[in-house]
Order: C-alpha cells, then sequence, then structure tokens
C-alpha cells in the first residue's frame, strides 16, 4: 500500500476552526458539483490541495464527455474570509475509506476543521412545481443539536435494503465521527424529470442553508433567474403536450404513474430541456 | 488496517479452516455448517473498512446509528479431534467489480487471516470453494483436493469420495483455484504451513446460477468431520440439499427439451479416469454450455472457484 494519505497541499490556509463542504461530482441533477461550483465562484474560492487519483480510480485511460478527454480530480479549496473549505471529487472507485480518511486529514490538519457538510441529490418522483425539502442526517447528538436551529426535515427512519448499498456520503459521516467531527449530510430531492438537466430550486435550497449557517452573504437573484427560465421552458412544453401536461398535473395532485408514464415524462422533459 | 482479537483462547497446535464465497457458495456453506454443528465461539475479526465498501446504514431520527461492513470473523472450538480456528470471510475484497479477491488486498487478507492462525500455532489450513464439473445434479459430488505440497499427496489420496487434480480426466493435474480460497494455499506455502483447499463439484450448467449447491458442501462436510476426526449432526445440510434439489429439479422442468437432452447426457458421466475415453464429447460439453448460456442470456463463465 503507498503513502497513507496520498495528498498534494500547494499552500496552507489560514484558516482556524473551519467548516468543510463537500460534494461528489455524479449524483442527482448533479447537485453536489453545482452548489460546490457556485460557492467557489461566488466565494473567490482557491485551490489548495488535491487528492493523488492513483489510489483511487482506475486510470487505464480516460472517459470522453462532450468531446472532452475527463481525468478524475479530488480538490479543496479555500473561502478567503469565511473560514470555510470546500471539497469536491468524483466519486471514487476504490479504497473508499483510505479516500475519505484522506480528505479529513487534510481538512484536520491544514484547516483544523471541526464541521462538515455533503451536498447532494436524491431522485424524487413528483412535480418540478412541488416546494424543495431540504433533509439532514447528523453524524452525532451534537450535530443535531445544530441542525434544530434550522427549518429543515431532519426526523429522517431509513435502513437500506438488502443489496442497496450506503451512499459515499453514509460512509463520510461514519468516518468523520470516528474523528471526532461533528458531520451532517444534507441532501435536496430532485423531480425525476430533471435530475439528467438541471434544478435551480434544489441549489438554491441547498445554498440558502449554507448561507444562513456560515453567513456568506449570497445573493441568489441569478439562481431565481434561471428557474424562472426553466419554469418558462416546462410550461412551454406543458402547452404543446396535452400527454407531457397531464402526467404532472396527477403528480401536482400526489398521484403515481405508471413506469412507463414516468419514463415517458422524463425523456419528453429531458429532451426539450437539452435543446 | 488491523485484526481485532476479543479473546485468546489457549489452543494447542489448532487447525484453520478458512473460507470466502464463491461459486454456489460451497465451501461458505461447508465451513458454516461445520462452525455451528461444532458450536465453534467467535473470539476475533478482522477490521472491515479498509477491504470493503459498507453494506448496510440505518438511520435513526435523523442521525446515522450504524453503518455495516461485509464480516470477517474468526472462530474458534476445542473438538476431541482437534482444535479447530474457524474463519469466515463475507464477502471477497474485490476491486473493479471483479467477483474474486486478486492482488494487493487479498494478499493482505490473507495474511492477516494467517498472523491469526500463526499466533495460535496452527500449522495445517484448509480452505474450500466449488469445482465446476462435467456431472448431473442427481450425480454425488466428489470433493477435489489441492494440497500446497507434494508431502500431503498421500494423504489426501486416502480421504473418501475425493480426487486429485491428476484424477480428473484431461487436467493431468494441472488447474487454478481462484480468489481467496485458493490464494490462501499460495500464502501459507510461502510461510511454511501445510494448506488444502477441498472443492465439492457442481455441475458444469449450475455454476452460474444465483443460488446455492448445498449438495456439494455436504460432500466437503463428510471429507472435512473424516479429516478432522470430528463428528457433527447432518441434519440441517441435509435438509438444506433436500429444498435446493426441489429447487433444481423445478428449474430443469423449465428447462427446453433440447437443454434437457444435453444435460441428460451427463447422467452418464462415472467419473472417468484420465485417458479413458468419457462417455460426452468436448463438443458436448461446449454444445451444453452454450445453451444454458444462451437459455440464462449470460456469457459462459470461468470453470474453477
Amino acid at each position: 500500500m503507498s503513502e497513507k494519505y496520498p495528498c498534494k497541499v500547494h499552500f496552507e490556509p489560514e484558516l482556524e476552526g473551519a467548516s468543510l463542504v463537500a460534494g461528489w461530482d455524479e449524483d442527482a441533477g448533479r447537485l453536489g458539483a453545482r452548489v460546490i461550483d457556485y460557492l467557489n465562484e461566488k466565494l473567490g474560492c482557491k485551490e489548495f490541495a488535491e487528492i493523488d487519483p492513483a489510489d483511487f480510480f482506475p486510470l487505464g485511460g480516460v472517459s470522453v464527455d462532450d468531446n472532452v478527454a475527463q481525468f478524475p480530480e479530488s480538490k479543496f479549496y479555500c473561502c478567503p474570509g469565511k473560514n470555510l473549505l470546500i471539497f469536491k471529487s468524483n466519486i471514487p472507485r476504490t479504497e473508499w475509506y483510505k479516500f475519505l480518511d484522506s480528505v479529513l486529514y487534510v481538512a484536520e490538519r491544514y484547516c483544523h476543521a471541526k464541521e462538515l457538510y455533503t451536498v447532494g441529490g436524491m431522485v424524487y418522483l413528483g412535480a418540478h412545481t412541488t416546494p424543495r425539502d431540504l433533509l439532514a442526517i447528523a453524524n452525532s447528538p451534537d450535530m443535531k443539536a445544530i441542525l434544530n436551529q434550522y427549518d429543515l426535515a431532519r426526523d429522517i427512519d431509513y435502513e437500506s435494503a438488502p443489496g442497496q448499498r450506503p451512499t459515499l456520503n453514509s460512509f463520510l459521516l461514519w468516518v468523520a465521527r470516528r474523528r471526532n467531527i461533528a458531520a451532517a449530510s444534507l441532501w435536496v430531492p430532485i423531480p425525476f424529470y430533471l435530475v439528467a438537466s438541471k434544478d435551480p430550486r434544489a441549489w438554491k435550497k441547498t445554498l440558502e442553508f449554507l448561507d444562513r449557517r456560515f453567513v456568506l452573504g449570497l445573493d441568489f437573484s441569478d439562481i431565481d433567474a434561471d428557474t424562472a427560465r426553466q419554469n418558462e421552458k416546462i410550461a412551454h412544453i406543458r402547452m404543446h403536450s396535452p400527454e407531457v401536461d397531464g402526467y404532472i398535473q396527477r403528480l401536482e395532485s400526489n398521484q403515481t404513474l405508471a413506469q412507463e408514464e414516468y419514463e415517458k415524462l422524463a425523456m419528453e422533459v429531458e429532451g426539450f430541456l437539452r435543446e | 488496517m488491523g485484526i481485532r482479537l476479543y479473546k485468546e483462547p489457549e489452543m494447542e497446535k489448532p487447525v484453520l479452516i478458512a473460507s470466502w464465497p464463491g461459486i454456489g457458495n460451497i465451501g461458505l456453506i461447508a465451513v458454516d455448517t461445520l462452525r455451528g454443528a461444532l458450536m465453534a465461539e467467535e473470539f476475533g475479526e478482522i477490521e472491515p473498512w479498509d477491504f470493503f465498501y459498507p453494506k448496510k446504514v440505518i438511520i435513526r431520527n435523523g442521525e446515522l446509528r450504524e453503518l455495516e461492513f461485509p464480516a470477517s470473523k474468526f472462530y474458534f472450538v476445542k473438538t476431541e479431534g482437534a482444535d479447530l480456528i474457524f474463519f469466515i470471510g463475507e464477502e471477497q475484497p474485490a476491486e473493479g467489480g471483479k467477483p474474486y479477491a486478486e492482488g494487493e488486498k487479498a494478499y493482505m487478507m490473507a495474511n492477516l487471516v494467517l498472523d491469526v492462525a500463526v499466533k495460535f500455532g496452527c500449522q495445517r489450513v484448509y480452505t474450500s470453494g466449488a469445482a465446476v464439473s462435467p456431472i448431473h445434479h442427481t450425480a454425488r459430488p466428489r470433493v477435489w483436493a489441492v494440497p500446497n505440497t507434494e508431502r500431503l499427496v498421500d494423504e489426501l489420496r486416502r480421504y473418501e469420495n475425493t480426487v486429485l487434480m491428476s484424477d480428473i480426466e484431461e487436467r493431468g493435474g494441472q488447474g487454478s483455484i481462484t480468489g481467496l480460497n485458493g490464494l490462501l494455499l499460495g500464502v501459507a506455502r510461502r510461510r511454511g504451513m501445510e494448506a488444502i483447499c477441498v472443492m465439492g463439484e457442481i455441475p458444469v450448467y449450475l455454476q452460474g446460477l444465483p443460488f446455492p449447491y448445498p449438495k456439494a458442501s455436504k460432500s466437503v462436510v463428510e471429507v472435512l468431520t473424516s479429516a478432522l476426526g470430528v463428528s457433527v449432526d447432518m441434519e440441517g445440510i441435509a435438509t438444506l440439499v433436500e429444498k435446493s434439489e426441489g429447487e433444481i429439479d423445478k428449474l430443469y422442468e423449465v428447462f427446453p427439451p433440447e437443454i434437457k437432452e444435453q444435460i441428460d447426457k451427463l447422467k452418464s458421466v462415472a467419473h472417468a479416469e484420465q485417458a479413458e475415453p468419457g462417455p460426452i464429447t468436448d463438443e458436448d460439453k461446449k454444445r451444453i454450455l452454450e445453451d444454458i448460456d444462451k437459455f440464462f442470456k449470460k456469457e459462459p463463465g470461468d470453470d474453477q472457484s
């Protein structure tokens, strides 16, 4: 086995008792990545460290996405004046414990991190007009007490079904608990027909919490404009396709659809939003 | 990355019997049957998080309560025949979606298992797996035995219902044992320990199915109990065999007639000696596998545990 924490630190940020926000590049609606990118851009965060991919990803070549060769990245950013560090990564394919332990090692060793929040999206079989909820799972009573101060859905009971593996965020919460770091995973249910495109309302829901928690002073007018544009587009599809409108109306009335109807609605909306 | 022992029992030259999941879970069921029948007591485990992704999460009232990993546990029991250590791995530390462990992680786990064995003075190791064989499911499975040293060959020849690789038609003493059930033999050899892998025969057409084949496990238990000088109640595994045979008979009934015809040719296989002409040809074997694979819409698999 190679070194215990295969990390490269470019410079040591001046953070004390910082909070870590972590997101993965692959989740429903790419919510984690979009929230992280938004924070990085708005807060002017700077990359200060990365995890070497060799131990964690199969490096037998590269994948190509949108005509461009991709390569796994696992990067840390620090936000000047906000006592916040951010981690964004592709999901490791192997050596998960070593990878997650390395993430927390960098956060503790170089930023003295005391708290961790993971952000992610989950698929929701409802309509896009339904208000977004922010669900939170804590790894300790201490974090539960922190979350109690916010308007979150935090009384979740869940047990993974046989054969269904826990999420990487659950694994990260568990590793954080071993390191005595208070942690929470934040989830926004994303309507299934927006999962392949984007759901700016879900980003906003997550960012509103982070804005309040860390007093970031974010201005969400750009996200609101994005939401309005998406709503207009979906209204346009509904106007021109009675079938799509019928499916969405049934979801708005809390009815379920048949499997093929779910698939058809997702295909129609995704296709239109991609154009 | 380590071993956690809850107690350190006194043992005299214990024998280690280890198994991980494999084809038909033949070895795992055999070893677990022995462990249960002899009421072996859990005394340690290999810490799982360096080897495995968690298998289950439990969240209560918005708080992460538990994250469960595949278990890798040690048990011990003192019997009239010998002191025994059992090791049962719930999963092989496989990487990249492969079904069996290989490489650095597998080597590490094999060494951790043997570290515990050596600590208690163990000199003999048994592992168990499956031997994919051109037999019919109504036949009594034999046990293929592979030692890690020539010294053990004569001993294995005396085991009942057991064959060496050189006894298997067309093999001429050659073969391979994939995954940890095989690797442990090599690592044991490197560390100067005797080791034997006992593999119960599974019909070639059942190898890829997602259910166990306890009939072969029963053959393995019979060999192990005799080798270890212990006796166990076989009622539990006999019940498993009966249930499994009922399921296989039901499956056999839904096979198309042409596949049944091919499978039934295997009824005449009477474990031919090497160099003796077999009752079915290579072409027949190939056709059976292809037909079964087509039936289940899967690719032909490997031919060993």
